[in-house]
């Protein structure tokens, strides 16, 4: 495996020298600076003067080689050419040569004076394991498009969930987090959108298990949903794959269509001895910025214009100078402008949040068991008072080799997490930010008593930070128990046993000082339990054909069953504020809701591996749901793949510049049937109904015993690369994906008496390309600098669909056949007119006014184009990691600046935002903004697209600053590894959106994107952390 | 060799275990099939209370329905952020307003509820259910569908007419609308249908052959039939024992009353399972509620002048923060019933059909039993057209918060001189635009 080199052998080709050299330019010229401090530490006097030159496999020099002598503290560098001298006190010293990126060497210097050494280059990523779907590949012989992320750099991003974390780490996976609230649900998106109606999150599997990934919170906040994911510790992951293609997610069939993401928890190692990681960290988080309001003179002035504008244009209304709204007290106004005072409520909710997270965990092994045994806890305080977010989770992962054939083991992941909830989002009724928002600056938050009194419809913010009482608890369990056996020394036969529980218990009381308790209390509590247990066998058989071929089978089988089920109670009517229980509420209701759904598969997959130069597979699953109609349940789902490493062909073997080189393509169908309800194809009535106390029934969903599987066919075309013996690998994607049947809840006509019934009746496509490269650019044993960028394009379209569809606040998001999903609806502003102040819309049919007809769809939430680039450094004992994300082209609608660039015609009601100070005044002001006119009536028309903003962003996701203290130090101490850490959260935030984070919407829910209204930024933080391992 | 048995014992069967087609049947608990419906006396009854419950529902009585006939008038404002409640105060409604589109869907929602109980109630063979049980359950049916097309027409005009119950996508779509005259024909129909197969007698909560009375009087009067108006409307009031004005006016809905005199049909809320929204938009922040419409300046200097609102000035209150708000609907929870027909809308719908056929003193002497009721002094109104002033001026305040104010000034054909509408295309609303996207069959009304 490791030799020296004392052959000769053939010079690579001269060009190949000069590119190379090229190359390696700017790393010689750094290493030759830091040689400086690095040399000088080896002269020794007397003893034997051992010296030699290490080079590549390609007989290129290696600069920057260690070359350590065993137990003596001796060691050397090896200069720019190479060249390395070291003085060694005795014969038949053992060396080391070590140096990133390349397999670490050791030989005896027996008597030699002189010693040549080639360095084989560590293909680390070609032979790294990556799970794939029932079973794990080296990377050199994957067909699919597989992405795998190490959690490490991102797990101290304070979001929650893991998944938020992976923002910008995965090419082609568009991640956004819409909310500054730990633990909410993300939207979470591989390779675009398939589907209006159904899901089109991924298929989440922890090892083993598909979890849920779907909200479980019933109670408003606005339109925001908690995540499930965020149940799961992100420090007891060891790893994480993104399945994207068709030939990677064809074994997950029915539930494939949007990718699938492993996540695989850590274990032990058999034979390990015992080892106890413990790191901590505390950080604070705050909000960038925080909106730019008018102050109350300002207000008060454009409501007095917008007053007087209003009265020219419509006479009738008798709005005039005379009797404007902020006219002196003693002429019935409410006092001139100059006299209004400004009052700040924003300042009052938001604060410095504390951050804080533990993890302690034990793992090792003997020769036939292995465990890891991992403790958590992570505490986080939204910026936004009074939300936090606690999850204490608990983790025991154990494998046990029963005999040489048989193992059997077990994954348990427990966990509670608690959270104090606030209404973040859209909604006046205990809307916190709304109220600290739009709420006018001039109100005072007092009446003339001195009462405290919400204004403009919204709840009183003091009131409402101090008697808030909105909570829930969700206690999780994901585990998993197997067996597996080696029947025969070919054939393996695994079956496995996996359950997600969870119980979601949610309570809020409002008293009486707030309007949803208003008058007389209200409290109400709900307790969900949601179980899915799941059965599989495997059975995989693989076999060499002579010496350079082999095929694999893999047949299985799972049986799926997920119950719902949920009883809630409500309080009203409570003899005071001191009772909060529901038991003493005059009067209660409550309610209960059940449903399940079965799922049973079979599935097969065979491969033939030529030579490692030729690789083709074929797999087919057939899912039966219990959801579709009788004739219906069953889907199939095939798919092919192939790949040709030409780096093996005798024409490149030679060819040293490419160290590999892979074509891969496949084709396949994957299904969805995630997102539609349980009964979705049978005609229902349902009771309910009642009249009078008494029961009553009614007809609740029409029949479609056509139902059946959205389908998605997806072609995927990629080629690996790698230059320079690895240090340059690319990955690039083509695909194209085609979703039919798509699963919609069509419209019917109002004449029918039914809203909608589920149908088959929507076709979408996705296309779009992945490139990602990683780079060792300096590869010194004691200075490192690696790259790793990933660019991202996804074309989405709505190929059919017979109505349009619309959604969102003022029907800001249109779904039409030909334009992409989630496309904003919005009259165009073309600019305002210099002598008028009155904005000119885009007249779009040409008849001379602006009606309906001419909203347009002007943009989407899809961007252009999207990805990250991470920069790492180590140095010695530090190490920096600088983390970009960043997405271009996409629009975002800025709903709060809507409301607060008013103009002043929403007077009392509504906040202004300083931004509408900018407003024309006379002609000849060349502005943007308006003047003041009534509302929708043309200046501040719903969907006006001047609030339609570029959501283009580039943001410093995360920076790590590390120090390991030198093991010289640590050792005496017995500690292994001892980290110290600084970590910063989107640190910066290059964009053009006026609103304060181009990432947030108001809502959850898939067909409400991208409308941001009322929803905290993502802070940013900073925390200071350290991890020791004994 | 034992240990693979084992295993191929086990995976096999597992194997058969999942072929297993009970493991896919999955029913559900909180709903039954749609094949099996009405069949017996019980869902007979049952499937009727689900027509009241699609009546009530907050897109018809419970608030969205309502509120086009008096957001649409003048009395009320806007305070809230929602341009589409302002579309009807400033008589520009567009097709795509959530408020029409919303309660065109409820309205056919309850019209096929009905249309389910018509066509399968008499085909029940349960004996139990006798023909005296099974009449008024039709019939009941017949009126809320009768109830349902006056709405529609007057509402929107002329619209398609769906008279079978839907069983699947196909049906009861695309049907072109019929005229107005044609809508109002089937109002009549229906009414005709329920009047035999109802009994004469007293039920506020649902439909007796008195409310079919009350529904005709008041159809006849939107058709200018003004003698049989007048006739309807007499039927009931003649009734003394069961109808009277109380007083004072607060006393048919103050103090958590209901059912009482004052009421010919009102539908029914509990306050736990059904719950009426309609404090929500009236009520202040202190008392749970948005305020988000609220009585304007004009009305409450109207309702508050002892000339003119008299002891009708209960309808509006202040909160903490001095506002006036409307208060005909503030019981928490909601259980306010929503009025559909109060006694005394028939008082003025005979003074109004007498004025037109010149009994001037009858007509006077119904107005004034309005006027008095509200403690004020008789009408000086004498002329036949200074009593339909009077008359219409009476309805104003006596139905400020139920829906008439819009549909009352269209009929009259004063609105273009009351509320300044110079489009009389304005007088209808406008076909929901998405109505209009997924059914072709509709055309929108002219002007939109």
């Amino acid at each position: 495996m490791h030799f020296i080199t004392l052959e000769s052998r053939p010079l690579a080709a001269r060009g190949l020298v000069i590119k190379r050299s090229m190359v390696s330019f700017a790393i010689t010229l750094l290493i030759s600076v830091l040689q400086i401090s690095a040399f000088g530490q080896t002269n020794g006097s007397g003893g034997i003067v051992l010296s030699g030159k290490v080079t590549d496999e390609n007989k290129e020099p290696l600069p920057g080689v260690s070359i350590r002598v065993h137990n003596t503290g001796l060691g050397a560098v090896s200069d720019v050419d190479g060249n390395f001298k070291i003085t060694l006190s005795k014969p038949n010293e053992l060396l080391t040569f070590s140096f990133i990126g390349y397999k670490t060497l050791q030989i005896n210097s027996g008597n030699r004076s002189t010693i040549n050494v080639e360095l084989a280059a560590d293909h680390k990523l070609l032979n790294e394991v990556v799970v794939v779907g029932y079973g794990t590949q080296e990377r050199k012989n994957l067909i699919g498009s597989i992405s795998k992320i190490d959690p490490a750099e991102t797990k101290g991003i304070p979001t929650g969930s893991f998944d938020a974390q992976l923002q910008g780490k995965v090419a082609g996976v568009q991640i956004s987090s819409s909310t500054g609230v730990p633990g909410e649900a993300i939207n979470i998106r591989v390779r675009g959108a398939t589907s209006i109606n159904a899901s089109n999150d991924p298929l989440y599997v922890l090892d083993g298990v598909f979890i849920n990934s779907t909200s479980n919170q019933t109670f408003s906040t606005g339109g925001k949903a908690t995540s499930p994911i965020a149940d799961i510790n992100p420090s007891d992951i060891e790893s994480i794959e993104v399945l994207k293609d068709a030939e990677a997610t064809a074994l997950y069939g029915s539930r494939g269509a949007n990718g699938v993401i492993i996540v695989t928890t850590k274990r032990g190692n058999y034979d390990q001895k015992a080892k106890i990681n413990f790191s901590t960290s505390q950080g604070w988080a705050k909000a960038a910025k925080l909106w730019d309001l008018t102050t109350g003179p300002e207000h008060a002035t454009l409501v007095n214009e917008w007053w007087i504008n209003t009265g020219k244009d419509t006479p009738s209304l008798n709005r005039t100078e005379a009797n404007r709204p902020f006219r002196p007290v003693s002429e019935g106004g409410r006092g001139l402008p100059e006299e209004q005072k400004t009052y700040d409520r924003l300042s009052e909710v938001f604060q410095t949040a504390h951050l804080q997270n533990y993890d302690l965990s034990l793992s090792g092994g003997t020769k036939t068991t292995k465990y890891y045994i991992g403790g958590g806890y992570n505490g986080q305080e939204s910026i936004l008072k009074p939300i936090t977010f606690q999850r204490a989770s608990f983790k025991v992962n154990l494998d046990q080799k029963v005999n040489d054939a048989v193992t059997v083991g077990v994954s348990n992941t427990f966990s509670r997490t608690f959270r104090n909830q606030a209404r973040a989002g859209d909604g006046p009724a205990g809307g916190l930010l709304q109220a600290a928002l739009h709420t006018p600056t001039y109100l005072s938050p007092t009446n003339e008593n001195g009462e405290l009194v919400g204004r403009a419809g919204f709840d009183n913010t003091t009131l409402l930070l101090k008697y808030y009482d909105v909570n829930s608890t969700s206690l999780r369990y994901i585990g998993n128990l197997y067996v597996e056996a080696n029947i025969l020394p070919n054939l393996k036969f695994r079956s496995s046993f996996g359950i997600d529980y969870n119980n979601y218990d949610e309570s809020e009381y409002w008293n009486t000082y707030l309007i949803a308790g208003s008058p007389s209390g209200l409290a109400t509590s709900s307790i969900g339990q949601y179980t899915t247990w799941i059965n599989e066998q495997t059975l995989s058989y693989r076999k060499n054909l002579g010496a350079k071929s082999s095929f694999g089978i893999l047949i299985g089988n799972t049986l799926q069953s997920s119950v719902s089920s949920r009883t809630a109670a409500e309080g009203r009517g409570f003899a005071n504020n001191s009772f909060t229980q529901i038991s003493s509420a005059a009067v209660t209701t409550s309610s209960q809701n059940w449903s399940k759904n079965t799922l049973t598969s079979f599935f097969a997959r065979a491969d033939y591996n030529y030579g490692g130069k030729y690789l083709v597979d074929v797999s087919v699953r057939g899912d039966a749901s219990s959801r579709f109609g009788k004739d219906n349940k069953w889907g199939y789902f095939p798919a092919v793949g192939a790949a040709w490493r030409i780096k093996q062909e005798d024409f490149l073997k030679e060819t040293r510049v490419i160290s590999d080189l892979k074509l891969r393509t496949s084709y396949g169908i994957t299904g969805n049937q995630n997102g539609i309800g349980d009964f979705a194809a049978r005609g229902l009535w349902a009771g309910g109904s009642s009249y009078e106390g008494l029961p009553g029934i009614a007809p609740q969903q029409l029949a479609n015993p056509n139902l059946r599987w959205e389908k998605t066919s997806q072609l995927n075309v990629g080629l690996d690369l790698g230059l320079f013996d690895q240090r340059i690998t690319v990955e690039l994607n083509a695909y194209r994906k085609y979703t039919s049947d798509g699963l919609l809840q069509v419209s019917l006509p109002g004449t029918s008496g039914f809203n909608t019934y589920w149908s088959n009746a929507a076709e979408i496509s996705n296309k779009g390309f992945e490139f990602s490269i990683q780079t060792a650019n300096i590869r010194k044993s004691d200075f490192t600098w690696t790259t790793n960028f990933n660019v991202a394009r996804n074309v989405n379209k709505i190929e059919k669909l017979a109505n349009p569809l619309r959604y969102g606040s003022r029907d800001l998001i249109l779904q039409q056949q030909g334009t992409p999903l989630y496309s904003f609806w919005v009259y165009k502003q073309l600019y305002v007119d210099s002598q008028t102040g009155n904005t000119v819309y885009e007249d779009v049919n040409k008849d001379g006014k602006i009606t309906v007809d001419d909203r347009q769809v002007y943009g989407s939430i899809w961007p252009k184009f999207f990805g990250g680039i991470t920069n790492n450094f180590t140095y010695k004992g530090i190490d920096l990691g600088v983390f970009f994300a960043f997405q271009y082209g996409n629009k975002i609608y800025n709903h709060n600046k809507f409301f607060g660039e008013g103009g002043g015609a929403r007077d009392a009601a509504r906040v202004i935002f300083a931004s509408n100070n900018a407003r024309w005044q006379k002609p000849g002001d060349v502005t943007y903004v308006p003047r003041p006119d009534g509302v929708n009536v043309n200046n501040y028309r719903d969907g006006g697209s001047r609030w339609l903003e570029d959501g283009s962003f580039l943001r410093l996701r995360s920076l790590n600053l590390g120090y390991t203290i030198p093991k010289t130090l640590t050792n005496k101490l017995r500690i292994e590894t001892l980290r110290l850490f600084l970590q910063g959260a989107n640190l910066l935030t290059f964009t053009k959106y006026t609103g304060l984070d181009p990432e947030s919407s108001a809502s959850s829910a898939a067909n409400q994107q991208g409308i941001d209204l009322g929803t905290p930024p993502q802070p940013r933080s900073i925390q200071v952390g350290l991890n020791i391992t004994l | 060799m034992k240990r693979i048995n084992y295993f191929l014992a086990l995976s096999l069967g597992l194997s058969v275990l999942t072929s297993c087609d009970s493991f896919l049947d999955v029913e559900p608990k909180a709903s039954i099939s749609d094949e099996q419906t009405i069949f017996d006396k019980a869902s007979a009854e049952t499937a009727l209370r689900g027509v009241y419950n699609a009546v009530a529902n907050s897109s018809y009585y419970g608030t969205t329905f309502q509120s086009i006939g008096y957001l649409s008038g003048d009395n009320i404002q806007w305070t809230g952020s929602q341009s589409q409640i302002q579309e009807f105060i400033n008589h520009r409604v567009n097709a795509e307003n959530s408020t029409i589109s919303g309660a065109w869907i409820a309205i056919y929602a309850t019209i096929n509820r009905a249309n389910q109980v018509i066509a399968k109630v008499p085909a029940v063979t349960d004996p139990t259910l006798t023909d005296a049980l099974k009449n008024p359950i039709v019939g009941e049916a017949y009126f809320l569908r009768a109830l349902a097309y006056f709405d529609l027409a007057r509402t929107w005009g002329g619209v398609p007419l769906i008279t079978q119950p839907t069983s699947s996508p196909s049906e009861n779509s695309g049907i072109k609308r019929s005229t107005q005259a044609e809508t109002y024909a089937q109002v009549l129909k229906d009414l005709d249908a329920a009047e035999p197969l109802l009994a004469e007698t007293v039920n506020r909560y649902h439909a007796t052959r008195k409310t079919v009375w009350a529904l005709k009087s008041r159809y006849y009067l939107y058709q200018k039939d003004w003698a049989k108006a007048e006739e309807y409307a007499t039927k009931v009031i003649s009734d003394i024992t069961n109808y009277k004005l109380l007083t004072p006016y607060s006393a048919f809905f103050a103090n958590n009353v209901r059912g009482t005199q004052e009421s010919v049909f009102e539908i029914f809320y509990n306050g736990t399972s059904e719950i009426n929204d309609h404090r929500g938009q009236w009520q202040p922040q202190t008392n749970g509620g948005t305020r988000q419409w609220a009585p304007n300046d004009v009305f409450v200097a109207l309702v508050n002048d002892p000339l003119v609102g008299g002891n009708r000035s209960a309808l509006a209150a202040k909160d903490n923060q001095s506002r006036w708000y409307g208060n005909l609907y503030y019981r928490s929870p909601g259980s306010d019933p929503s009025y559909v027909i109060r006694i005394a809308e028939l008082y003025l719908i005979r003074a109004e059909a007498r004025a037109q056929l010149a009994k001037l003193t009858d007509a006077a002497a119904d107005v004034n039993a309005i006027r008095t009721r509200a403690g004020l002094a008789a009408t000086s109104a004498s002329s036949k057209d200074d009593l339909l002033l009077a008359v219409e001026n009476e309805r104003r305040i006596e139905f400020a918060l139920e829906p008439h104010r819009w549909f009352d000034l269209v009929r009259t054909g004063r609105a273009a001189t009351v509320l300044g509408i110079t489009d009389p295309n304005r007088y209808l609303m406008p076909i929901p635009s998405v109505q209009l996207q997924i059914d072709k069959a509709l055309e929108q009304n002219p002007g939109y």
